[in-house]
């Protein structure tokens, strides 16, 4: 294909290459407005406010680094998490997200635009998404000559739910600048590859130590890269280029992730990056037998100069192995075996199985994110394969282990859906390229040849690079097919923008539901919580909850927790777990012991909402269970006939654990006797509710979907709980029985 | 620091005028007016030191322990009463709500009258165990008053005075009696202990002591039917709270009687007669249960780092210290004695201790006086130590809780924070790292002079190469 003739309907409209590329930004830069702008309906349908569980933390980060400084902040020692180990966030952080919100800040300040910091924090994941069109423009553009194709890239990229999911306004977490600069990353290295430019080389890995201070999923582009490089080895294609680029990349990357305190020495150490380090020290070798290769030429010579770098290969794989195994390098860790195995982590570290974002991905799940981009993708994969330049091995490559990584988790759909975007890209403008062509083919011998080609079949068909003169005639067919086309993208769009209207733009803080006359009604709990601890308890009263909401607490009601979304501690977690599944008697010394003033539960049993305590209890237990086996057993909390009840059948350990007590006391109130029913579960609870002993009811929110409880200090009388409520209700201390065994004597 | 220390000074300015450290509105619970005079020389003695005495009955109207949710007393003395109950002001629940609002309680009950329900209830939740029906007498055939008129009834004991129940406990009840002396108690209902840390007896009854009810148990005595004998009969009792407030029993109200004040007895095994040492002791232990005596209390507390040189010493109660850093830790105590704040030692075989604690303490270690910083009214003690290697919300806790002595229990939280970026030593100060710099500065020499070596190098001939490769 040539550049200028599928344009030719552009090019009517204004002929000449500066007036194309003047098109060519004013429509990337409508991209870029329609990308910010669909992702707004939150901040208009809501307000500005952060979303979530992390972004939470990462606006309370950033609004400590506007604060304090950047020097403070990469010291900062949190001592309002994780009570009482604290926790070092400022080493224990991506801290590019933060930093970037900062520049921002600053930067406008300068301008003497002051914003306020929680504006930007709100919009900057929009902002970047308008980039992230950009970079896919780019990136595209590497891949296939027809401009058109990078900018319906960047269109699929500005719009696509996958990526929307995780940006829209108030979505302020680490993957809101991440795609970009993944993007951009893997743009930069096509680049520095195609061009064997140690400058590009150099921009990839300035990027790429961006990528590593921004997100933890920048151990994809460590191992896509090498695996891009190995490949292109493999397939013969070494050449200096490659060369030149991966170890320009290499270097300066390392060096540049390795100034990260969260990373440190990591690329040097684990698993996951020992890839990299091996591709580099191979490409040294490979470059080594090219140099003398190319200057003693002898064939016997070469097929042992490659059985040796195939020897050292496997040299390196072996000492790589012994030096794991001994200890040197990190294993593998558990997160990475749960990419292998779905079943692992549930059954190893219930921690990450916990986490619904890590749960293999449902089938529809790939339709609701991609639409018809999922059937265009192989297609954009398939044409990228027909030519296989450098720059398709490595969309292929991605493609395939995009594809595979997005099957076994759902986060990592977002991932996928650059290369998607660029593939099906491709393909769209491959079509319409052929479609949109106005002008009939002028040999119609070439068209009759390609006929008797097609039936030719076999020899010819598979040879990709014997490429036949492909041409359309009929003008119904050309209309036929543009114009289903254009549907298919309107149709796209019409389902991108209901798609991040109404699944991806709740703030989860609020919920919305609508009222039967239509109007929209706000339930507004958490915040009414949070708003409550905040104004009502001591600065430093520490709130024991489980792990979901210990970012929001630390944000919104600025008080210590005892563990938070950052799950660094599982035993401290699991501590948190036992306290919630065991009874008050044996939690209250752990919440002694951890100085805990209030305990909060999260229980949508009136209203019906399924992201509460008790659905989420079990979890609780496994992981208390990991740690603790003999103390917490799952299998008490099932009945005796396996199944897992809060109603009158619900199994004793079940009735007197805190978490249950906690979520259900004074429930029954709400009802006429014998009435109480839990909408969430739909079961009907016994007439009886739990008595509380060690801890008392300090706050309920509207719809009790916030419970708080207070937990008693000791009693003033040295009395234990039980005995001390039982005394203020009245109930009279029995007389001790006649003793019947010896006196217990009291002993000074 | 000035602040504390003047703000101290007001305290104890305002200490002085007062007799009490709580207060001193006394609330005595009286069947009627009548029976005051046979208290008239203890309730005088009260009223000397400074105390403001109103007389009630239990079912008075116009009794409310609390007004709008203020204790409307400081203190309660309860003389035996014949009602059953103490009616509706005086619950269990409200006398628990006055304790827990660290008003103080003497008890006092009378072997002929059975104790108020109220009051035995009270004494259930303490861990304080009545004889049966609330009636008991304490008899012992050996250690009672021969010269008296129920010498046959071996009902006034006659007890040495009152020794501390361990050593390292403070004397409060028998400073200045000689080992002859004796107190009386007469016609007295003793109780038996839980085994409560918050429980102490102050007078035990001698090993020959025994309890019975005089109205059911008659006839012989089995010893199953003993309610409690021996050492194990606590004939005065104390208890404090967790703040404080505290609560004596006494098992004799004769005992504070004006007759038995003066009274002078002979011991059943002879002797001379002697004065009883009950005025005095009444005296204690009514200065004792109104916060009289023994109490303690926290003036300031004072952490520092301990670095010379670093200009962060001088900031009194950072918030946060690093690990391994060096820190000095000052309390200053008072002592309260009848009248004034003195200094408070701490007995000799005892240590003030200081915990440095995370979850667990990671020191524990033993406070020094610290004279520089003590005066008359307040002993200051110290520690220097190093804090672990370990990051985390740490607090400095004092908690000091001995038998008759109020609690001490200061928590004062700080966070130890990690090394910052620029805190550890550069790489050229650790000898170690040497080679590794010697190395670096060799890779860069070694590079620029290859780099000059060659971009100064003539390029080899084209041609030559350029044919091998088309070959």
């Amino acid at each position: 294909m040539s550049a200028a003739d599928p344009l030719q309907v552009l090019a009517s409209a204004g002929k000449g290459e500066s007036t194309r590329s003047v098109l060519r930004v004013i429509i990337l830069a409508l991209i870029a407005g329609a990308a910010i702008s669909s992702r707004l309906f939150s901040v208009i349908r809501f307000e500005s406010i952060i979303h979530e569980f992390d972004p939470w933390f990462n606006f309370r980060a950033t609004k400590y680094l506007v604060a304090n400084g950047f020097y403070n902040f990469w010291d900062w020692f949190d001592d309002r998490t994780w009570h009482p180990l604290g926790r070092v966030t400022g080493g224990t952080l991506y801290p590019g997200l933060m930093v970037t919100s900062g520049v921002i800040y600053h930067a406008l300040r300068a301008l003497t635009i002051p914003v306020d910091i929680r504006n930007i924090c709100v919009l900057l994941a929009p902002g970047f998404s308008g980039l992230t069109a950009i970079a896919a423009y780019l990136l595209t553009n590497e891949m296939t000559p027809s401009p058109s194709a990078g900018l319906l890239a960047a269109l699929f990229m500005g719009i696509a739910p996958g990526y929307i999911s995780r940006s829209v306004a108030g979505s302020y977490d680490n993957e809101a600048i991440a795609i970009f600069l993944l993007v951009f990353t893997f743009y930069l290295w096509i680049k520095a590859l195609k061009q064997g430019s140690m400058l590009w080389g150099a921009l990839c890995a300035l990027f790429y130590g961006y990528m590593v201070a921004s997100w933890g999923g920048y151990a994809f582009i460590t191992c896509l890269l090498p695996l891009h490089s190995f490949v292109l080895i493999c397939m013969g294609r070494y050449s200096t280029r490659l060369y030149v680029a991966y170890t320009t990349w290499y270097a300066l990357g390392t060096l540049a992730s390795m100034q990260i305190p969260f990373v440190g020495f990591l690329p040097v150490k684990t698993s996951e990056h020992m890839p990299a380090l091996g591709i580099f020290g191979f490409l040294q070798l490979l470059a080594f037998l090219d140099y003398v290769r190319s200057a003693i030429p002898s064939r016997q010579f070469q097929t042992f100069l490659w059985l040796f770098a195939g020897t050292a290969f496997g040299v390196g794989l072996l000492g790589l192995v012994v030096a794991t195994s001994m200890g040197f390098i990190a294993p593998w860790s558990g997160r990475f075996y749960s990419l292998w195995d779905t079943g692992y982590a549930k059954i190893h570290i219930p921690i990450i199985a916990s986490v619904s974002e890590h749960q293999p991905t449902a089938w529809p799940a790939f339709f609701f994110d991609l639409q018809m981009l999922v059937w265009l993708f192989p297609v954009g994969v398939y044409l990228l394969f027909q030519e296989l330049a450098d720059e398709h091995v490595f969309i292929v490559v991605y493609a395939l282990f995009g594809s595979y990584f997005a099957g076994v988790m759902v986060r990592l759909m977002l991932t996928l859906t650059p290369v998607v975007c660029v593939a099906a890209a491709i393909a769209v403008s491959h079509l319409l390229d052929i479609y949109l062509n106005a002008k009939s083919p002028e040999n119609p011998d070439a068209a009759a040849d390609k006929d008797a080609d097609g039936k030719k079949g076999g020899k010819a068909g598979l040879k990709s690079t014997n490429k036949p003169l492909v041409g359309i005639y009929a003008g119904w067919v050309k209309s036929v097919i543009v114009s289903s086309f254009a549907i298919y993208l309107l149709l796209f769009v019409m389902h991108c923008t209901w798609v991040t209207s109404n699944a991806y733009s709740s703030p989860s803080v609020v919920l919305a539901s609508r009222l039967p006359d239509g109007s929209q009604h706000i339930i507004d709990d958490y915040r009414e919580a949070y708003q409550w601890l905040r104004q009502n308890t001591r600065e430093d009263a520490k709130i024991m909850s489980w792990w979901d909401y210990g970012y929001q607490i630390g944000g919104m009601a600025d008080r210590p927790t005892l563990v938070d979304n950052n799950t660094w501690n599982n035993t401290h977690i699991a501590t948190v777990g036992k306290a919630m599944a065991s009874s008050e008697e044996r939690s209250y010394p752990i919440m002694r012991q951890h100085e805990v003033d209030y305990v909060l539960v999260v229980f949508g049993g009136l209203l019906g909402y399924s992201g509460d305590d008790i659905n989420k209890f079990l979890w609780m237990v496994r992981i208390a269970e990991g740690i603790w086996p003999d103390e917490v057993k799952e299998r008490d909390f099932f009945t005796a006939r396996g199944e897992y009840r809060v109603d009158g059948d619900a199994t004793e350990t079940m009735k007197n654990s805190v978490m249950y007590k906690t979520s259900y006391y004074n429930y029954q109130n709400l009802f006429p006797p014998g009435q109480a029913v839990d909408r969430m579960r739909g079961v009907r609870l016994p007439e009886v509710g739990p008595q509380l002993t060690h801890l008392e009811e300090a706050f309920t929110s509207e719809n009790w979907i916030i419970r708080i409880y207070k937990v008693k200090d000791l009693d003033n009388l040295g009395r234990d709980h039980a005995s001390a409520v039982a005394f203020d209700k009245g109930v009279k201390k029995k007389k001790p029985a006649k003793k019947k065994g010896p006196r217990v004597l009291r002993v000074e | 620091m000035r602040l504390s220390l003047s703000f101290a000074a007001a305290l104890f300015a305002a200490a002085v005028s007062a007799v009490s450290t709580t207060g001193n509105r006394l609330l005595v619970i009286l069947d009627d007016d009548g029976d005051k005079h046979v208290y008239s020389k203890f309730l005088g003695d009260l009223k000397s030191r400074g105390f403001d005495l109103s007389f009630k009955t239990p079912k008075s109207d116009s009794l409310s322990l609390f007004h709008l949710g203020e204790r409307s007393y400081d203190h309660i003395i309860f003389f035996p009463t014949k009602t059953k109950g103490l009616g509706p002001n005086l619950t269990p629940n409200l006398l628990v709500d006055f304790l827990n609002a660290q008003g103080n309680i003497l008890v006092t009950l009378h072997s002929n009258v059975a104790a108020p329900t109220s009051l035995a209830a009270l004494l259930a939740e303490l861990d304080i165990q009545l004889p049966a029906d609330r009636a008991g007498l304490v008899v012992d055939h050996f250690h009672h008053a021969a010269d008296n008129s129920s010498a046959s009834a071996h009902d006034v004991l006659l007890l040495p005075p009152p020794k501390p129940v361990r050593s390292d406990v403070k004397d409060f009840f028998s400073a200045g009696a000689g080992p002859d002396d004796v107190l009386a108690f007469p016609r007295g209902m003793g109780a038996t202990l839980g085994a409560s840390a918050l429980l102490n007896p102050i007078v035990r009854a001698p090993a020959t002591a025994y309890s019975y009810n005089p109205k059911e148990q008659v006839g012989a005595l089995t010893a199953d039917d003993v309610f409690a004998a021996g050492t194990q009969l606590s004939l005065v009792s104390a208890f404090q709270a967790r703040n404080s407030a505290r609560l004596a029993l006494v098992g004799a109200a004769e005992m504070l009687q004006d007759a038995w004040f003066d009274a002078e007895v002979t011991a059943a095994a002879g002797g001379s007669k002697k004065k009883t040492l009950n005025r005095e002791f009444a005296k204690r232990l009514s200065g004792w249960t109104f916060q009289e005596l023994g109490v303690l209390r926290t003036n300031w507390i004072e952490h520092r780092l301990d670095e010379p040189g670093d200009a962060r010493s001088n900031e009194t109660n950072p918030n946060i210290y690093r690990i391994k850093n060096n820190v000095q830790y000052t309390i200053s105590l008072s002592e309260y004695a009848w009248d004034s704040w003195t200094a408070f030692a701490v007995p000799d075989n005892d240590d003030l201790q200081l915990e440095f604690t995370m979850l667990s303490p990671f020191h524990r270690l033993p406070l020094s006086w610290d004279t520089s910083r003590s005066s008359e009214a307040a002993s200051a003690y110290t520690a220097h130590f190093r804090l672990p290697d370990q990051h985390g919300i740490f607090n400095f806790r004092v908690n000091y809780k001995r038998p008759f002595l109020s609690n001490i229990d200061e928590k004062n939280t700080v966070s130890v924070r990690h090394m910052a970026h620029n805190e550890w030593p550069r790489s050229f100060v650790i000898s170690g790292a040497w080679p590794w710099i010697a190395g670096v500065a060799v890779t860069v020499a070694g590079w620029l002079a290859f780099c000059a070596v060659w971009m100064y190098s003539a390029p080899a001939k084209q041609g030559v190469r350029g044919d091998k490769k088309t070959r």
